[in-house]
């Protein structure tokens, strides 16, 4: 039921249904109220009663007639009508959008509009008998360009009686040449033809006509999706062509075009289509003997000629289609190609060759790869070229024709009977295709690479058959592999599919492709990674591939991984990536070294996807890598093999290849393109990291799979992950410092859920002191300065000396790391509820016990950093009570919590849980797994580092440093009550760092140290974790601080002795609540008592 | 008395009979079962497009109740609304009505309160003194309200309220002589009629 009382602006509206009269509300505009005994009252509309009541402001007793207002004396301040009092109430001239909310968007401006407007009546149109569908259809294929100036003219004589002054000759602007057979006329008329040729010839020029005559769309050469030749003729023909020709061209290429393709028999394929049209209609328009005189009114004329020039076109789609068609295209693809290094490259060379600049700026270049299909003479390399190209399968700019010709069995012969037709005509056969066909050119070599990781492998027995195809393949299929990028490989199996140059590389390459396109689907966020990853530092080729080799062993070793290995692993990574890096330089090493540190670097790419496939089934994908991990060696060893046979074949070839290979180099650019791949990879990435580690068992794989997926920034996050699982943090963090700090802060995030977790996990002593050392390192490797400060600061806040003077530091120092680290806390915590106190009471109903003790815990805090306030704060809190909290309870009922983690392996779970759940849930595995008991022990700890986690990511390593230091100096402060206050106090202070922003913090330091009973409470919360590993000593602890809680809160009304742990958290929390907000307080306590 | 049905959906047109004799109808904006209200949306009774009057019908002195059309569509959702611009405009509304009255306690004559009311169309800044408008704390307006009766500094302010007071006469004038004229024609057409 909708009521909605309208005044001149809208009285009321409600949304809901349910609201009904209740919520109706009015107000401000006039009424008048008429009674029962037929009164009317007038007045200003101020509310109503649920029951309908309304009250009436300023309103007066209405007289019957007057049209004079009320005096003042009649006016009553306001007037109260009972519902079964008046007949009805009239809003006169009421303005129903008046206080719409949305009064200026579309729709509601619309709403008002529609009313006053009416639509006009659509009428049929006639034609009446003078149109016919044929007058209609040459409205349609009329190619001219408007009207014809002769029609103008007469049209305007007859009707208006205007006589045009045009004169053809425009004499009035030029003087007509005036012929004569004198031989100084003929040599100046070869000589003027001579510089037009050459001119016309240049490829600047040919470039700047392709830039102006480019006939293609804002869509067409933007698109992804290439139209085919088909479609294009399509349009030539219907499209008016407005493009200045040259007129000079107009002629002369029309025949030469039309020659050219006659030649080549695929121009009719693919692009010719409307240039054969275009021609045609150049040839009538314009007399194919044109003299100079034509030239001139051609040129003079303001109307461009309807035909189109064909000649300046083919031009145009030959470079301009090229450059930018096989670009975008490109874009896609040398991503992939990047990671390979040097396979990459070739993909990348077609970008360049199409670039325009490449061509004008770079005429080296061209010579080499691009201008011998600019002039003639230089085709015949481009056919070596092309055909080497072709069994090489590289595919650079030129290649692309070549390819295509390749993979149709008339190729070579295509492209030879080509450079016999006109010069043009090879130009053409080669631009038409590559324009609408640029995808076929990739797809090609995508397959090749496709095919080439898997091929090779299998292939390794035909390695031997396949003779210089080997060659071209090897760089490919490294490229493919190692960067595949999931658009790429996407992209590449359809054309894959479609376009196998290479008979046995087809064969090998339908296998390979399948294997690929798994790899793909599951790796394409964690090889992006990698790519980034790579660090740019140059190291020896065969260092790296020792160390690829290495790696390659040690995946296999990964599965059985100890914390230890998998750092190793990471590190192997990161140096291949390295490798991988140097490979892309410039650098020129054989063939076979690429192609090894390619295949190499696909193996380890490939056994990235894989350890992210396991994220699945963690076993499964540890088989998978070791198998792969092995292929991918032989694949190396093949490629090199073939690489190896090629140098033996003919030098044409091995320049061809050598060629490519710089060629490749030379693409520095297609690094560029690499953050692309990057923002996409990362998001899929991290989440899939902490899946691995939670779902799988603590067992390394995990570990691995994060590793290899990301690159350093990556890296950062697995790094993180690896503490986690792993007890001994240590390890994993030095890998840390490694990776760049901004990537880190970004993914830390999730690393940091789950170091808490791990932190619980370490609940010995020992292992408390591993992630100490362990923060040490990556501290220093970050933010020196917080290292060290970090460092001072554990030990200091253990004694409750002032903190102050290390937390400014702290700020000071990295208040950027930490702010963002924050937010990106906050974020994390506070979707889910923990940000703001009010969403924590609320999400603590909603969510299960855990969540609740979050709930509870951010409200303890809350008295302390009232001051504060910071919304972090208590997200960051909560996130490390909670986390505590649950442990208990995962001690008491360590499945219920576990299998909850296990089941959300995805981020999204942790988001949503804010930041304990999720995280804890891996921790928690790794808990249970290591010793459930011991959670309960450290529970403050870890609530410590918690904080610490949550808050920066950096900082990470600071949780690690104040785990470390309470422990070290408390090593008992599981047990004793006492100790354990040190332990929250350690927490307040770290929270204090996050606070950095707030200057408040550091009164929140001072408070902890003034305020020892206050912090009771707060021990009472950790103290019972601690309780957990020995139920009795954390239950007798609880009880004394209830009592301290109690003082500070006399809001307690439940002993804090109530029988379970959990209660009295919960109950304090309630109670902090209550300070705070009374609602909040019911809410808690009914979830406590609950 | 009669109640129809449980509902009016929103959008059919109801027609009824209030205990006073006077016929209503309107199309349905709300119904409220519990408190058995209606309301109704009818032309603007001002004929300004955009601009409607509400109802608000207590059904229990309604009789006759019909609905002429009814309309089973959903009704479009309900726009949330600008609370305080309701509130803001409750409280002038009130503040000009009060302001009003004081003048009339005052017995200003009906030309000053029309007179009023159009210097406030234009000029907000205008307020009753005793009998006198004060515009722009500037321009004092004393009975009769003429154009001579604008006193005050001489300037723009001076000659602009002038000029609104003239033009207000004016129109009042032209205003009066169309009402005669139609009378006139009127009549004309009943005895034609007749």
């Amino acid at each position: 039921m909708h009521v909605c009382i309208c005044a001149h602006t809208l009285l009321f509206v409600e949304e809901s249904i349910q609201m009904s009269l209740d919520s109706l509300y009015a107000t401000g505009s006039k009424c008048e109220v008429q009674v029962k005994n037929g009164s009317v009252y007038e007045g200003v509309f101020k509310t109503y009663s649920p029951k309908c009541d309304l009250v009436l402001d300023a309103a007066h007793r209405k007289p019957a007639e007057s049209s004079l207002g009320p005096k003042r004396e009649d006016i009553l301040e306001s007037i109260l009508f009972k519902s079964s009092d008046f007949v009805m109430v009239q809003f006169k001239d009421m303005d129903t959008n008046y206080a719409r909310r949305d009064a200026f968007t579309d729709s509601a401006i619309g709403v008002k509009v529609n009313g006053e407007h009416k639509e006009k009546d659509l009428e049929p149109w006639d034609g009446g008998e003078t149109t016919t569908s044929e007058e209609l259809e040459a409205l349609e294929t009329d190619v001219s360009n408007g009207w014809d100036p002769n029609d103008m003219f007469r049209y305007n004589e007859e009707n208006y009686g205007i006589v045009s002054t045009y004169d053809s000759s425009l004499s009035s602007y030029t003087v007509p040449l005036e012929r004569d057979n004198s031989e100084e006329f003929l040599k100046r008329e070869a000589r003027a033809a001579q510089l037009a040729e050459e001119i016309e010839s240049s490829a600047q020029y040919k470039a700047r006509v392709a830039l102006e005559n480019d006939d293609r769309t804002e869509e067409e050469k933007y698109t992804a999706v290439q139209r085919n030749a088909s479609e294009r003729e399509g349009h030539g023909v219907n499209t008016r062509e407005s493009k200045y020709v040259p007129t000079g061209q107009r002629n002369r290429d029309v025949l030469s075009w039309g020659g050219g393709r006659q030649n080549s028999p695929r121009m009719g394929q693919s692009g010719s289509g409307p240039s054969i049209s275009r021609s045609g209609s150049h040839t009538s328009d314009f007399s194919p003997n044109s003299g100079a005189d034509q030239r001139v009114v051609n040129g003079g004329v303001p109307w461009p000629s309807p035909c189109p020039s064909p000649s300046s076109r083919p031009p145009s789609r030959y470079q301009s289609g090229p450059n930018s068609l096989p670009p975008r295209a490109a874009t896609p693809t040398r991503p992939p190609s990047r990671p390979p290094s040097r396979p990459s490259r070739p993909p990348s060379h077609p970008s360049a060759h199409g670039s325009p600049a490449p061509v004008s700026t770079m005429p080296k270049r061209m010579s080499a790869e691009g201008p011998p299909r600019m002039s003639p003479k230089a085709q015949r390399h481009p056919r070596g070229h092309r055909v080497s190209t072709g069994r090489g399968t590289i595919s650079s700019g030129l290649e692309f024709v070549s390819h295509n010709a390749p993979g149709e069995a008339s190729t070579s012969a295509v492209a030879r009977g080509s450079p016999s037709g006109g010069t043009w005509s090879s130009v053409v056969s080669g631009v038409p295709r590559l324009s609408p066909k640029t995808h076929r050119p990739r797809s090609p070599r995508q397959s090749n690479v496709g095919s080439t990781p898997a091929g090779p492998a299998l292939s390794s027995p035909q390695a031997g058959t396949i003779p210089t195809e080997s060659v071209a393949m090897p760089v490919p299929a490294a490229s493919p592999t190692p960067a595949s990028p999931a658009s790429n490989r996407a992209v590449t199996p359809s054309s894959e599919a479609k376009d196998s140059r290479l008979q046995d590389q087809r064969q090998n390459s339908a296998t390979g492709n399948k294997e690929n396109a798994k790899p793909s689907e599951i790796s394409p966020s964690l090889t992006k990674p990698e790519n980034k990853g790579v660090s740019s530092v140059v190291s020896e080729h065969r260092k790296q591939i020792d160390d690829l080799k290495k790696f390659k062993n040690d995946f296999r070793l990964q599965p059985s991984s100890t914390p230890e290995t998998v750092d190793q692993l990471l590190n192997k990574n990161r140096e291949g990536e390295k490798s991988r890096d140097v490979i892309k330089e410039k650098t020129e090493s054989n063939s076979k070294e690429s192609i090894v540190e390619t295949s190499s670097n696909a193996n380890s790419n490939s056994g990235s996807s894989k350890s992210n496939s396991p994220s699945i089934s963690p076993s499964t994908s540890s088989s998978s890598e070791q198998k792969r991990g092995p292929e991918v060696t032989s694949q190396g060893v093949q490629t090199s093999g073939p690489g190896s046979k090629q140098d033996k074949e003919d030098k044409e070839e091995k320049k061809d290849t050598s060629e490519q290979v710089r060629k490749s180099t030379l693409n520095p650019n297609a690094k560029e393109f690499n953050p692309r791949s990057f923002a996409q990879p990362k998001p899929s990435t991290t989440p899939t990291s902490p899946r691995p580690q939670a779902q799988p068992s603590p067992s390394m794989v995990g570990h691995q799979q994060p590793t290899p997926v990301y690159t350093q920034p990556v890296c950062f996050a697995p790094n993180m992950m690896y503490p986690v699982p792993v007890s001994p943090g240590v390890q994993p963090l030095y890998p840390i410092p490694m990776t760049p700090m901004p990537v880190n802060q970004a993914k830390t995030y999730r690393a940091v859920p789950n170091m808490p977790q791990q932190r619980q996990d370490q609940h010995h002593q020992s292992t408390m002191m591993h992630p100490a050392s362990a923060a040490g390192p990556p501290i220093v490797a970050t933010p020196p300065a917080y290292s060290t400060q970090y460092v001072t600061y554990s030990p200091q806040q253990f004694p409750n000396q002032p903190l102050v003077q290390h937390v400014p530091h702290y700020q000071s120092q990295h208040p950027h790391v930490y702010s963002p680290v924050i937010q990106g806390n906050t974020r994390m915590m506070a979707p889910p509820t923990h940000a703001q106190p009010g969403l924590v009471s609320s999400s603590a109903t909603q969510y299960g016990a855990h969540e609740q003790t979050h709930a509870m815990y951010a409200c303890p805090k809350i008295p302390y950093s009232k001051e504060t306030g910071p919304s972090f704060y208590f997200a960051i809190s909560t996130g490390s009570l909670a986390q505590q909290y649950a442990h208990p309870n995962a001690t008491l009922h360590p499945h219920p919590p576990h299998p909850q983690p296990s089941a959300t392996p995805t981020g999204q779970q942790q988001s949503q849980h804010a930041g304990s759940h999720p995280a804890p849930s891996p921790v928690q595995h790794h808990q249970h797994q290591a010793a459930q008991a011991l959670h309960l022990a450290n529970p403050q700890q870890q609530s410590a580092m918690y904080h610490a986690g949550l808050a920066p990511t950096p900082p990470s390593m600071t949780p690690g440093s104040n785990t470390q230091s309470p422990q070290n100096s408390f090593p008992t402060a599981q047990q004793t009550v006492f100790t354990i206050h040190p332990s929250h106090v350690q927490p307040a202070y770290t929270n204090p760092p996050h606070m950095a922003h707030v200057p408040q913090a550091h009164v929140q330091s001072g408070m902890v140290p003034s305020h020892p009973t206050a912090h009771a409470p707060m021990m009472l919360m950790t103290t019972q974790p601690p309780g957990g590993p020995q139920a009795a000593i954390a239950q007798s602890a609880l009880q004394p601080i209830p009592v301290s809680t109690t003082t500070h809160f006399p809001y307690m009304t439940h002993p804090s002795g109530e029988e379970c742990v959990r209660v009295r958290p919960r109950h304090f929390a309630v109670l902090l609540l209550g300070k705070t907000r009374p609602y909040l307080f019911c809410c808690s306590l009914n979830v406590t008592l609950t | 008395m009669a109640a129809p049905g449980e509902y009016f959906s929103v959008g059919s047109q109801v027609s009824c009979r209030t205990c006073q004799e006077q016929r209503l109808q309107g199309e349905v904006v709300a119904f409220d079962y519990p408190s058995k209200m209606l309301a109704l949306k009818c032309p603007s009774s001002s004929g300004k497009p955009n601009h409607a009057d509400i109802l608000l019908v207590n059904l229990q002195y309604v009789s006759e109740v019909e609905i002429i059309n009814d309309r089973t569509e959903t009704p479009p959702p309900l726009a949330s609304l600008n609370v305080s611009k309701l509130a803001n405009k409750a409280r002038t509304e009130k503040e000009e009505k009060m302001s009003q009255a004081y003048a009339i306690s005052a017995g200003v004559s009906l030309e000053g309160q029309q007179l009023f009311q159009t210097i406030h169309k234009t000029i907000k800044d205008c307020k009753w003194q005793e009998k006198n408008i004060v515009v722009m704390e500037d321009v004092v307006i004393a009975p009769p309200y003429q154009v001579e009766n604008c006193k005050g500094k001489e300037g723009s302010a001076l000659s602009h309220v002038r000029k609104i007071v003239e033009k207000h006469f004016r129109d009042v004038e032209s205003q009066k002589v169309m009402q005669g004229s139609q009378a006139q024609q009127t009549q004309k057409e009943a005895a034609l009629s007749s």
